[in-house]
């Protein structure tokens, strides 16, 4: 899978049968056009936002598992806490696309973005966008240029807030004998 | 693209409306806007699916502007997902599309053995596949049920009950639970298959045939269901892979695509099946596909109780104790075991860092599944790719030329499922 | 919900099988799963809707308490907004523990117990 005629790709990564594009989001549209057209990217599953605050903070100890046994050179596979590594900015919008043909390919095209930074929206490239990027600006704040209708989807019209980002609160009833999470 | 097979033009161009692909609005060189009638359909509506709100405008009784209110049952999946263990997470994953609860369970349990890159035994695997199935036509018939019963056909809900009390007995019977069962585990099932299920599964395998054979008496060739399916709701494939549709609404659109067969999981690659086609792109094509995955489903139940009977005595989850739990027996004679299942249970295994998006074929179309993991025992991000809130956009592009009886023709074939829309 | 309308639980059996399609019409209301806090008020308006004497089942763990989504978007029990006459537990409950709760409310009702908005004081 040859990816390197993508415009404005940083680096493509390749994990656990999954080829991840991640690009400079300056130059989305020109990707996204190019993924549909010229690659044959005609479906959009999926847009999935994610929030990476406070990523690393707790040293955690891996268990990199494989179908061989456990690799136990692999470092923090053996109880040695281990940070993960770390994330280029706070925000990743995964853009999950999907090749509807006789030789199916999946790809993720993947943008960094900090807090407020606004992408272009791809509703003109794939209609299907329209709700996804609705719920990416209600649950996380993403904010997204060129869309044709942008309010919130899930919460209430005059919620405040994004839910789904890191320092919002879970919310609901206090719990008596319930653990502080760190 | 074999994939998209053009064997019938559904319409000419695009039906999307613009500016907003999922709005339809009124065009005022056709219909005096004065004249317009803004009226509420739902949230709580008798033939909404669930907690849906459309917003007409109607000229008569002709829908000329449409938009969908969704977010009536948004109960916050993934944040409350991210609190809790990778084990405790499962327990709420069946409950976002409610009706499809095996297939919920299956993706999130698929992604994070991906992350774990666990093998799994291959009984768990075809067991797995069989409850997939089963629940597939579980999701099928309360499908019909409900759509026929909405487009007034009342009596098929009752008959299309009958069978999905069957199937919730052999759901009972293997788990403990009619819905929401929790039995996919991470590594396998949660516990053996009894004996006697097999002979239960096997009396359905031979019945659901025929049940599909009375509905589709009741419903195919009947005059009203047919003037009332026939030519609604046209959406043409390519029109439906730019929606973002997949599942039966694309099938129906003539685009021959199913994640079972085009890429496949489990073991689907190992099982005969047909995966139905249909090229009119209306509501009755939808009715036709849903009535034959019914019957591949069974086909594919059968040929798994083949192989599973073949099975009996073998493990059903993995054996690796970092992150399943040891059996019981052996708690009381290895330190190892018991210091597993401490840290498994207090602190929960932990998953190796990275992010995965696995995908499968769920009642509705292509449910996903997004993990990000960053090594601990809490999931970080869980993302559902939901069949029905793709499906749920294409509502104003199927009520172009509606009239208010279609709408709701409309509305049940696209077969939303407002927990899965909401999440 | 839908199972005790089918014929293997039916029902009908106690006379509840006619689902009314208008609150104006119904005496009970069965508030089934969770309940979103963009629902809450819609769901107010329906009760409002309904003429007295007027009952609520509140069926499974997430419309009596939440259940486990202890979280931003659920209402943590609708008793918060309607006054509730039975809860039914489960998850989902099962068609013979709604039918339960709807024996029950029968046995009250003909029992004399007022409606939870009387014996709650939370009239009109």
């Amino acid at each position: 899978m040859a990816f390197e005629a993508v415009p404005g790709l940083v680096e493509p990564r390749e994990a656990l049968g999954e080829t991840t594009l991640v690009v400079d989001p300056a130059r989305l549209l020109e990707a996204a056009q190019h993924l549909r057209d010229e690659e044959g990217f005609n479906f959009l599953a999926d847009i999935a936002a994610a929030d990476y605050l406070g990523w690393g903070h707790h040293g955690v100890a891996g268990y990199i598992g494989t179908a061989g046994g456990r690799d136990i050179n692999y470092p923090g596979s053996q109880g040695y806490a281990k940070r993960p590594d770390p994330k280029p900015k706070r925000f990743s919008v995964s853009y999950h696309l999907l090749e509807l043909s006789d030789t199916p390919r999946r790809v993720r095209l993947q943008v960094w973005l900090d807090d407020g930074e606004p992408i272009p929206s791809v509703v003109g490239i794939w209609p299907t966008a329209d709700w996804h990027e609705r719920e990416a600006w209600d649950m996380m704040g993403i904010r997204i240029e060129g869309h044709p209708n942008m309010r919130r989807i899930l919460m209430d019209d005059d919620w405040e807030g994004h839910p789904l980002r890191k320092d919002y609160p879970i919310g609901g009833e206090p719990v008596r004998f319930s653990e502080e999470e760190a | 693209m074999s994939v998209i097979e053009r064997r019938k033009v559904v319409y000419e161009g695009t039906r999307i409306p613009t500016p907003i692909p999922t709005v339809l609005q009124p065009n005022p060189e056709e219909v005096p806007l004065e004249d317009l009638m803004r009226i509420n359909f739902g949230p709580n509506h008798p033939s909404t699916h669930g907690v849906l709100r459309l917003v007409v405008d109607l000229n008569g009784e002709h829908v000329v502007g449409v938009s969908a209110v969704i977010g009536y049952l948004h109960t916050g999946f993934e944040k409350t997902m991210e609190q809790k263990t990778w084990w405790k997470a499962i327990t709420y994953s069946p409950r976002i599309d409610y009706l499809s609860f095996q297939n919920n369970e299956l993706v999130f349990v698929l992604a994070t053995e991906k992350l774990l890159q666990l093998p799994i035994p291959r009984k768990a695997t075809w067991m797995r596949m069989c409850m997939a199935e089963l629940n597939r036509i579980h999701s099928h018939l309360v499908w019909l049920g409900t759509g026929a019963l909405e487009l007034g056909a009342i009596s098929l809900f009752w008959y299309a009950f009958r069978e999905r009390d069957l199937v919730l007995d052999l759901f009972e019977m293997v788990t403990g639970y009619r819905m929401h069962t929790r039995y996919f585990q991470v590594g396998g099932l949660a516990e053996d298959i009894p004996p006697g299920f097999y002979a239960e599964a096997w009396k359905f395998v031979e019945r659901m045939p025929k049940a599909v054979d009375e509905y589709e008496a009741l419903l195919t060739d009947n005059t009203i269901w047919r003037e009332r399916t026939e030519g609604v709701g046209l959406l043409s494939a390519d029109d439906a892979i730019a929606l973002g549709q997949s599942g039966p609404m694309l099938r129906a659109s003539g685009v021959n695509w199913d994640l079972r067969r085009n890429d496949p999981y489990l073991a689907y690659d190992q099982v005969d099946f047909d995966v139905p086609v249909y090229h009119e792109g209306d509501v009755f094509a939808r009715y036709k596909v849903h009535m034959d995955e019914m019957r591949q489903s069974v086909r594919i139940v059968a040929q798994c109780l083949e192989r599973l009977e073949a099975m009996q005595g073998e493990p059903w989850i993995a054996d690796d104790r970092k992150v399943v739990l040891p059996p019981r027996e052996e708690l009381h004679t290895s330190m190892e075991s018991l210091i597993h299942h401490f840290k498994i249970v207090t602190e929960g295994f932990r998953v190796p860092e990275g992010e995965v998006y696995q995908a499968i074929e769920s009642p509705r179309g292509e449910s996903g599944c997004y993990l990000v993991s960053d090594g601990g025992a809490k999931p970080w991000r869980v993302k559902f790719r939901a069949p029905s809130f793709a499906a749920l956009e294409a509502t104003a592009t199927c009520m172009r030329d509606a009239a208010v009886a279609d709408m709701i023709a409309i509305a049940a074939s696209l077969d939303p499922v407002m927990g899965d829309v909401d999440r | 919900m839908m199972s005790i309308v089918s014929s293997r639980y039916d029902i009908a059996r106690f006379g509840m099988e006619r689902f009314s399609s208008s609150p104006r019409q119904a005496d009970l209301m069965i508030v089934s799963g969770r309940l979103s806090h963009k629902m809450a008020a819609p769901m107010r308006q329906i009760y409002d809707q309904m003429l007295e004497p007027k009952w609520v089942i509140a069926m499974g763990a997430c419309a009596s308490s939440a259940g486990m989504f202890n979280n931003y978007a659920v209402l943590q029990g609708v008793d918060k907004i309607v006054p509730v006459d039975v809860y039914v537990p489960g998850c989902p409950p099962r068609p013979e523990a709604l039918m339960e709760g709807i024996v029950r409310l029968h046995e009250a009702v003909n029992a004399g117990v007022p409606p939870a908005y009387q014996i709650r004081g939370v009239g009109e």
